[in-house]
């Protein structure tokens, strides 16, 4: 009597992405290490989506030095942590939340994510600095409803 | 070597498993709790050092 | 929870990578704690650990893809 062995998968196909590596992953998620940038076509603001876990999905926009100011610091530990970037190969991002408030998308400006363009490494970098906003009101919601989570 | 200034009741992380904590200061002496993983070794330095220790130097 | 005594100058190691030196005290009030360790094991105060920690769960706690689609749609 022969056997015979179906397996079946169900295959996600994601475009070759760029993965960007974080070591230290990102605050409260230490082993979400991986990440892919996924664009929905909305300006500058995509979605940083860790490979192993559906629920380590960022939204995130460039630091944006005219409304925000100079670009935040890295610290001694921070820059080691990079691979010692060049300045002008360093990406800003700031976390964006459109959770927690009905009226405005927020923007974390304590805890800014950094990327080394040139090695694809990045991390979430908390600045010393205790008057940068955690809720900075980034951009009003977009007139939608809110679908349940 | 990060410097971290911390009170009494103060709490320090280390990755996201460890965790010191100063208890309390009295005059000079520290007291000082950590948590980490059960499989993480935590000692204080001069008992490691003991391991090679020298004998008491003669003359 | 393991509990120490240490003076300034005195040492604690934690697996194989971390050690924390007591580098100074200032009596009956702070420590000054110089902590070594890997640069991929990042170091922090705990409460703003714990803040940006709330920060970054309270950013995840909703479907960010659908979101944007939605807020691009809008756009």
């Amino acid at each position: 009597m022969t056997h015979k062995e179906q397996a079946w998968k169900a295959i996600v196909e994601v475009e070759q992405a760029e993965t960007f590596r974080f070591p230290q992953g990102m605050v409260g998620f230490p082993d979400a290490n991986d990440y892919v940038m996924l664009n929905s076509g909305h300006g500058d603001i995509v979605c940083m989506q860790a490979t192993n876990r559906v629920e380590a999905a960022f939204l995130v926009t460039p630091w944006d030095k005219k409304r925000l100011g100079k670009q935040p610091d890295l610290s001694a530990d921070q820059q080691a942590c990079l691979q010692d970037p060049d300045e002008n190969k360093l990406l800003w991002l700031v976390v964006l939340n459109p959770f927690s408030d009905p009226a405005w998308v927020l923007a974390n400006l304590r805890a800014p994510v950094a990327i080394n363009l040139d090695t694809s490494q990045g991390m979430q970098c908390i600045q010393g600095n205790p008057q940068l906003d955690l809720h900075f009101h980034w951009m009003r919601q977009p007139g939608q409803a809110q679908q349940a989570a | 070597m990060l410097i971290l200034t911390r009170a009494v009741g103060e709490t320090v992380t280390i990755g996201h498993n460890i965790r010191v904590t100063i208890l309390s200061v009295k005059g000079t002496q520290v007291r000082i709790g950590i948590e980490a993983p059960n499989d993480m070794l935590v000692l204080r330095e001069e008992i490691i050092d003991t391991g090679s220790e020298q004998p008491a130097e003669q003359g | 929870m393991i509990v120490l005594r240490r003076r300034v100058g005195q040492a604690i190691c934690i697996g194989n990578d971390i050690r924390i030196v007591i580098t100074e005290v200032e009596p009956n009030t702070r420590a000054h704690l110089g902590i070594e360790a890997p640069t991929s094991i990042p170091v922090h105060r705990l409460e703003i650990y714990e803040k940006i920690h709330q920060e970054n769960c309270a950013a995840t706690q909703g479907d960010t893809m659908a979101w944007l689609k939605g807020a691009a749609n809008d756009s």
